[in-house]
């Protein structure tokens, strides 16, 4: 019977040790990670090739992703001249960072994988050449710098969206899955 | 000619019914027929005298007959090249017999009844796949092995992961016992399947219903218990080698497992070990491959034991390793990409054949340690305790790398959970007196979950619950009477960080419930039982549930949790019919399942704009709903040597709030099929051709304007399979062949998450071998 007992106590101690063991990791919730990044913006620059002066951008932000509310579409609009040429460069920033952090370098590391589509609302007189190329064999667009090419006077919806094509990148824009998709009003005057 | 007679006489034995005179019939008795060697005696047939219950044991010599009455009875104990042999037996007394065959052409063999126990739970809804019905699912997922059973389905995300689905419900609503401990691993989301090896388990029984009392809250759905083996008793050293080979995916799977005994001073001390490779590359549909769908998994378990007087000791540790491909059609932006994926007839990228597997991936580690004992008293009562530790560690890999310049963060998952779970549970088991049995205990468990990842999912947690039970029988004539109660307390306090100024809080949240069980078990006749049961389950809202607040890629949804949900409770009535002759085998369940608060996905008028684009919101909320259906199942041994077999499949379920269908309900469905057994030709055994035919129908019972797409329509499937047993010396080789979707249809199904992108596997071939020495 002493035997039973003492086997009894060791179970018993066993598990108690083994209960209270539990470290209580969970209380230390994990901070933010400093470097990791979040796309919060798609900014817009564009340079009319006739004139730098004719500097325009737009931007469209969404601060928090994990969050219901409403974009800032305050700053989603631009205006171009009406029958004039814009250098145009896509930027992704994190602006949950102070200053902004531009994203856009490493979109452009992964440039294989990455292109830039653009839809054009039908009544804006606008076309949009990609004049930028990544490494793959053969050679296919990407589109973070684009040339546009404004018509005479109109405006309308210009769709803005990044596929991420990983391995399946051929120049279509329906492969792969989509990173970013935002909607810009453009004025041409 | 002896061999044929023999073969017949397995063959009545299998079909004949349960028939009980005496009063209580509700133990079952398990035990092994070996030679003088002890090397396992395949095919010998053990039945009882007075019932004319039996069965044949299988490729281990093992053999389980349930359903039998208490009393005395005669076991008799038949192989070829053995001399039958009787001995008798004392049901509800017996631990453990061993029966020598006496002397026969020129060997001594001997039956080792392992000892009986009472089933759990019996005026219950249950349903069992063992033998030769799992034997065919080898290879399979947990999720997809058990759809071969009435009332049970599966959802899936994608051909490598499925959950399984009792009576239209899933997930955190249906329990996993794995030999006696609840699995707890990240139930969160339809593509967190359970972290099992089924090759663990040699019989899987479900509890169809609401069975809190038993075991526990969350038990909504009903219960999966998985049950090994039982550990030798006999010295000698035994084993099993499965190896199978699939043609979809070029699957290959390689379980063994090994145990033995020992005598003299270790007498008493078992032990076994147990292993699982399995690799699988891109499966494929009829028209196309499902690139990045491949899976590589990795299990093992070791299992020791020691019998000292009246002390059984075991622990057992085991550990589960998998990483598995996401398909990579199935990830969407926005809502736009999974419209653009749906319309499009294949997938938009070129489709091949490869085992590598690219992001988007996730890898899943769980592991079990388990200590438990029991004690016999000499009044034939039983303590039972169980100690239980387990891990889960859960990582997903986005199909992208993480946006950083930090080359340490580019490793990183973009989730993962960790997951720790103590259980304890201690249970007393009391002798039969007058009619009267039962059992009452504790569990308690505990959990911690440790969220780490750069795209928030769910907080940090910790719970603790903690149960007391107390369930009674009473058996009188051929009547036996079940009642049982229980009270649940759960403490969950969760973790989080300020996001602006990160300061630290947290929430505590108290549920507590008493939960029921009552029903009764007729025996009518030799033929006809018939049982009723009321049951209560409970569950308390998952974390996920609670605070879920962010876009779930395959689905192209925004999920929004409400951290002031209620539990769900419900009561489910179920009623069975069962019917056995000597040609006919059939069951048929009725059930009624009302659930109270049930908490569901609904889609909000708003959709939610990220920079990614549009997704349709959808937020947890409860109602009140119910769930019937009927489950239906039969063999018919129509002419000599053929049966004929049906399972049928009907779940309705209805939100009682918003007076409309209940969504991912699954459609109906019909098995058909018809087996044909040949006679035995010189060392083959038990050879078999069976054709089966599986309809289902299109799901047509949905809440308007919960989903981006109609279901799929319905689709009708033909299997074939061809089987034999090789006597090889005293070992034994079984050899199965199956083709799966003969036809190479192509199909989609509506519990398939990846419905929207993809079909349904094409046509697959199967060979699985087991050996057995």
């Amino acid at each position: 019977m002493n035997k039973t007992r003492i086997v009894l106590l060791t179970t018993i101690m066993t598990l108690v040790i083994f209960w209270s063991a539990c470290n209580k990791q969970e209380k230390a919730v994990a901070p933010p990670v400093p470097g990791n990044e979040f796309i919060t913006t798609l900014k817009l620059v564009a340079t009319n090739v006739a004139d730098s002066t004719d500097m325009v951008s737009c931007a469209w932000t969404k601060l928090n992703p994990n969050d219901t509310s409403a974009p800032d579409t305050s700053l989603a609009h631009m205006k171009l001249r009406a029958n004039a040429v814009y250098n145009v460069k896509v930027m992704v920033l994190d602006e949950t960072k102070t200053p902004p952090l531009d994203i856009t370098p490493e979109i452009q590391d992964r440039e294989n994988y990455h292109l830039v589509c653009f839809t054009i609302a039908p009544g804006l007189n606008l076309s949009v050449q990609r004049t930028d190329h990544d490494t793959n064999t053969p050679q296919h667009e990407v589109g973070l710098a684009d040339k546009f090419a404004a018509g005479s006077p109109s405006s309308g919806n210009l769709e803005v969206v990044l596929h991420h094509q990983p391995n399946v990148k051929n120049g279509d824009c329906n492969r792969g899955s989509i990173d970013i998709d935002v909607n810009f009003t453009i004025y041409i005057k | 000619m002896a061999r044929f007679i023999n073969a017949m006489v397995l063959l009545a034995v299998l079909i004949t019914s349960p028939m009980c005179n005496a009063q209580v019939c509700i133990y079952e008795l398990q035990g092994k027929v070996t030679d003088k060697h002890q090397r396992p005696v395949v095919g010998a047939i053990v039945r009882l005298l007075s019932t004319s219950l039996g069965a044949a044991t299988d490729t281990n010599g093992n053999f389980t007959i349930t359903n039998i009455c208490r009393g005395k009875d005669t076991l008799v104990c038949e192989a070829i090249e053995y001399k039958k042999t009787r001995v008798v037996i004392n049901i509800a007394d017996t631990e453990s017999i061993q029966i020598v065959l006496a002397s026969g052409e020129n060997e001594l063999g001997e039956v080792v009844v392992k000892g009986e126990r009472l089933q759990d739970l019996h005026t219950a809804t249950q349903t069992e796949l063992s033998g030769k019905a799992l034997e065919q699912t080898r290879g399979a997922t947990l999720g997809q092995a058990l759809k071969e059973l009435p009332g049970l389905n599966s959802v899936q995300t994608g051909p490598t992961l499925s959950k399984p689905v009792i009576h239209g419900l899933y997930s955190n609503r249906v329990l996993i016992i794995n030999d006696g401990v609840r699995q707890e691993g990240q139930q969160w989301g339809s593509e967190h399947a359970p972290e099992i090896d089924p090759f663990i388990a040699n019989k899987i029984t479900v509890v169809k219903g609401a069975e809190s009392v038993r075991y526990g809250s969350d038990a909504i759905g009903g219960v999966v218990l998985l049950s090994p083996d039982d550990l030798p008793t006999q010295k000698g050293i035994t084993g099993d080698v499965y190896l199978i080979g699939a043609s979809n995916g070029r699957m290959g799977a390689l379980s063994t497992s090994l145990q033995g005994a020992f005598d003299k001073a270790l007498e008493g001390l078992s032990w076994r070990i147990q292993g699982t490779l399995k690799d699988a590359g891109n499966f494929s549909t009829p028209h196309y491959y499902l690139n990045n769908t491949g899976l590589r998994e990795g299990d093992f378990s070791a299992n020791v034991g020691y019998k000292w007087k009246g002390f059984d000791f075991n622990v057992y540790y085991s550990q589960y390793n998998t990483e598995v491909g996401i398909f990579e059609g199935a990830e969407s932006g926005s809502l736009k990409d999974l419209l653009i994926k749906f319309e499009s007839p294949r997938p938009l990228t070129r489709s091949f054949f490869s085992y590598d597997i690219q992001r988007s991936y996730q890898t899943v580690y769980h592991d079990l340690f388990k200590a438990s004992s029991n004690y016999k008293f000499h009044n034939g009562g039983k303590l039972d305790i169980t100690f239980g530790r387990q891990k889960d560690l859960r990582k997903e890999y986005d199909s992208d790398l993480p946006l950083t310049t930090d080359p340490n963060i580019l490793k990183e998952p973009q989730l993962s959970f960790q997951l720790i779970t103590q259980t304890l549970d201690l249970i007393y088991t009391q002798p039969n007196k007058n009619g009267f049995t039962g059992s009452f205990g504790f569990t308690g468990t505990t959990s911690g979950n440790v969220f780490k990842g750069i795209r928030y999912l769910i907080p940090n947690f910790r719970d603790y619950n903690g149960g007391i039970f107390a369930i009674e029988r009473y058996s009188v004539n051929k009547l036996t009477f079940e009642a049982g109660i229980r009270y649940d307390y759960r403490w969950l306090q969760v973790y989080q960080r300020n996001p602006v100024n990160l300061v630290l809080y947290n929430t505590t949240y108290e549920y507590s419930n008493i939960t029921g069980t009552a029903g009764a078990l007729y025996h009518f006749n030799d033929h006809l039982t018939m049982n009723l049961n009321t049951g209560t389950a409970w569950r308390a809202p998952s974390i996920n549930e609670l605070y879920i607040n962010g876009v779930h890629f395959s689905d192209a949804s925004y999920e929004i949790g409400d951290s002031a949900l209620k539990s769900e409770r419900s009561i489910n009535t179920s009623f069975s019919v069962n019917y056995t002759s000597d040609k006919l085998r059939s069951s048929i369940d009725l059930y009624y399942n009302n659930i109270w608060n049930y908490i569901y996905e609904m889609p909000l008028a708003q959709p939610v704009t990220t920079i990614s684009g549009v997704f349709p919101a959808f937020a947890f909320t409860q109602d009140n709903v119910n769930i019937k259906g009927v489950d239906v199942s039969a063999q018919y041994a129509f002419l000599p040597n053929f049966t004929y077999q049906l399972k049928a499949t009907v779940v309705r379920g209805y939100n009682e709030t918003i007076h409309n269908h209940l969504i991912y309900m699954p459609a109906d469905r019909l098995d058909n099929g018809i087996e044909y057994h040949l006679p035995n030709i010189g060392k083959v055994s038990e050879p078999y051709v069976s054709i089966d035919n599986i309809s289902v129908a299109r799901q047509t019972r949905v809440p308007p304007h919960t989903d981006y797409v109609p279901p799929p329509a319905g689709y009708s499937l033909w299997n074939a399979n061809v089987g034999c047993l090789l006597h090889i010396k005293h070992n034994s080789l079984n050899i199965q062949f199956a083709v799966d979707n003969i036809t190479n249809v192509a199909y989609r199904d509506y519990l398939n998450h990846f419905r929207y992108y993809a079909d349904e596997l094409g046509i697959n071939y199967i060979l699985r071998l087991k050996y057995s020495f």
